[in-house]
């Protein structure tokens, strides 16, 4: 019974006049975002972030989520129609669904592609409703010790299932942990890491570091690559797909959704690793795999649903536990805490209207996203004649106004130029920049819950193991090394992710 | 793309993280680091610094002794524009004000490729200069000038 009242709580949360137009702005942002290729969804949340200190703390999240999800569908509109992922998650849409484009079925490909990602996100909506209950009562036993065991499952986890090498990413966190020491140490209020500059005494902000490495960092590398769009200039009709094609796509609707739904919860798995993984399945148990490749629908509607169900049920950690899955979520774990709240275990208790507010509001985002994206896709169309040699500048100066905005400082503006270059190199040498973004997030809360454990168990570094819930999550972390170390299953995340770019 | 004696990207990175975590030790070094049941500032900052220490010679000693894929040449025309316009932006913004420093930045930054005509570029940033000066200082009053003081 809980359930319904958490949920009756939730809908009354996002069914709040205003809530309901954040709700609406987030997702048509998200859209446009994931539309346009060249501009992602990190650097848009790290953009607007400054935008939302005005709001209160749920319709924050409402809007900063909504943008999340609404790439997630802005982005196979560009896959099919342009054969360009707007977004990373829709590489594997590009496959079948272009062409399905090619051959004049843009209309069905498209409607599928919605009306997967809706059915995917509605279930993917109960499931974190139904998980969430359980996952806080666990939570609510936790202390320092279980707390910083369960971060550093969150940083290992994070770096066992994102792309690129294992021992790149977990360089990259510790060079987060150590940006995040950065500032006055809060227990002895001496200066580290400041070099004298005032404005690095409060500590490293983390808009900026993102906009750099993730915005600024990833243009000059696009701009590197000369760009290649041709979008399929057919107009766009049949957007009611038939009762064959919804007969073919939905088994596979079904096997995206659970898969992606279960994939989002690991940590780092996030939205890019669920379509992968359904593409590959449903080639698996087609009775004829060489149509993939050729217009497949199930190519479509697998990793449609997998995608979104993944990026929904990605913000279960952070909703119930207060950790981030991904680079996105501990950006929205900023955004709590510059509203003052402190992410943690306790979240759920302390939150209930927050929590369960963005929940509900995310099953009213995926209905808007329905209905705004099949009759608005003439305008998401022409969004895409949009030239880059003028979508990039503007972007750079609203990062400039943006960083400047979030605390009128200039020295965040020269932050984010240095943290362009360093973004510009990372990309040059292949490492993925994401690990260091959950490093510096999480960094100053993981010394604090360890200077805590120490000090109540009097620097017993075996604390952490003689407590159940901590050894349990340490152990995981360790099967987690070990396997990242083995050589198969070196060889077979190699192959899993070999699809991808 | 062509194939190279040495792992250029683990060697460079490499030597990028024994910098940092060298600069971080130094910096640190007159912080107390205290034990572990009463960790003074500098221990956890000495601990994550080391362990990068040692990514940072894994990855040289690594790179050195594999081969690898050479890296693709830098393009200096993005970077340098990206760079520049950021940079312009962050001398202007708060002496010229934010409508002259927009529309310097997107000239700049649209100089990064060879693509951008000036003929569009200046009526494009003189339009976007507009928008962001309703946007920012008129709606959500952001403390900057419009224009120079």
């Amino acid at each position: 019974m809980d359930l319904f009242d958490n949920l009756l709580l939730g809908l009354s949360t996002a069914l709040e006049l205003n809530n309901l137009g954040l709700c609406l702005l987030g997702v048509l942002i998200g859209t446009a975002i994931g539309v346009l290729p060249g501009i992602g969804p990190i650097p848009t949340v790290a953009l607007l972030l400054p935008f939302t200190f005005g709001l209160n703390p749920a319709g924050a999240m409402i809007m900063l989520a909504g943008i999340f999800y609404g790439a997630q569908y802005g982005g196979s509109t560009t896959a099919i129609l342009v054969n360009v992922p707007g977004e990373t998650s829709s590489v594997v849409t590009c496959i079948d669904g272009h062409e399905m484009a090619k051959q004049g079925r843009a209309g069905t490909a498209l409607a599928i592609a919605a009306i997967a990602s809706f059915f995917a996100g509605t279930m993917a909506t109960i499931v974190i409703a139904v998980m969430s209950v359980p996952l806080s009562v666990l939570a609510l036993k936790f202390t320092a010790v279980e707390y910083f065991s369960l971060l550093v499952l969150g940083l290992i986890a994070a770096v066992a299932l994102a792309h690129g090498s294992v021992a790149k990413s977990l360089a990259m966190v510790l060079l987060g942990l150590l940006l995040g020491l950065v500032g006055i140490d809060v227990s002895s209020g001496a200066a580290r890491m400041t070099f004298g500059i005032a404005e690095l005494s409060d500590g490293l902000d983390f808009v900026p570091i993102a906009m750099g490495l993730f915005g600024l960092g990833e243009i000059i590398a696009n701009l590197e690559r000369p760009a290649e769009r041709r979008v399929v200039s057919q107009k766009v009709r049949d957007l009611i797909p038939s009762r064959a094609d919804l007969r073919a796509a939905f088994p596979a609707m079904l096997r995206g959704t659970a898969l992606g739904s279960v994939l989002g919860v690991l940590p780092g798995g996030g939205a890019a690793l669920p379509p992968f993984s359904s593409y590959a399945l449903e080639k698996k148990l087609a009775k004829d795999p060489s149509r993939f490749g050729k217009g497949a629908i199930e190519g479509v509607a697998g990793p449609e649903a997998a995608n979104n169900a993944g990026a929904q049920t990605s913000f279960i950690p952070l909703l119930t536990l207060g950790i981030p899955a991904n680079a996105l979520m501990a950006l929205m774990i900023g955004a709590l805490m510059m509203q003052g709240i402190q992410p943690g275990p306790q979240i759920m208790t302390e939150q209930p209207r927050l929590v369960w507010g963005v929940i509900a509001s995310m099953w009213v985002g995926n209905l808007m996203l329905l209905v705004i994206n099949l009759p608005l896709i003439g305008l998401w169309i022409s969004m895409l004649k949009i030239p880059y040699r003028l979508l990039f500048p503007a972007i750079v100066l609203f990062c400039c106004i943006g960083t400047y905005g979030i605390a009128n400082s200039l020295f965040n503006v020269w932050l984010m130029l240095g943290c362009a270059a360093i973004g510009y190199f990372f990309i040059k040498v292949g490492v993925e920049p994401a690990p260091l973004l959950l490093g510096l997030v999480l960094g100053p809360q993981l010394e604090e819950n360890f200077r805590r454990a120490m000090l109540l168990s009097d620097g017993d570094f075996l604390v952490f193991l003689s407590r159940p819930i901590s050894a349990v999550l340490l152990a995981v972390v360790a099967a987690l090394l070990l396997a990242m170390l083995s050589p198969t299953i070196l060889r077979n995340r190699k192959a899993a992710l070999a699809d991808s770019p | 793309m062509t194939r190279s004696g040495k792992d250029w990207r683990d060697l460079l990175f490499g030597l990028f993280l024994v910098a940092v975590s060298a600069g971080a030790l130094f910096a640190t070094r007159n912080l107390n680091v205290g034990h572990a049941a009463d960790m003074g500032a500098g221990y956890m900052p000495r601990v994550v610094s080391l362990g990068l220490l040692a990514f940072g010679l894994f990855f040289c000693g690594r790179g050195v002794r594999r081969a690898g894929l050479a890296i693709e040449p830098v393009q200096w025309r993005p970077l340098l524009a990206v760079l520049a316009a950021v940079g312009v932006f962050a001398l202007t913004a708060e002496k010229l004000g934010l409508a002259i420093a927009s529309v310097v930045t997107i000239v700049l930054a649209s100089f990064a490729t060879r693509e951008a005509r000036l003929r569009e570029t200046v009526p494009f940033a003189l339009l976007l200069s507009g928008a962001a000066v309703l946007l920012f200082i008129k709606v959500l009053a952001l403390p900057v000038p419009v224009w120079p003081r």
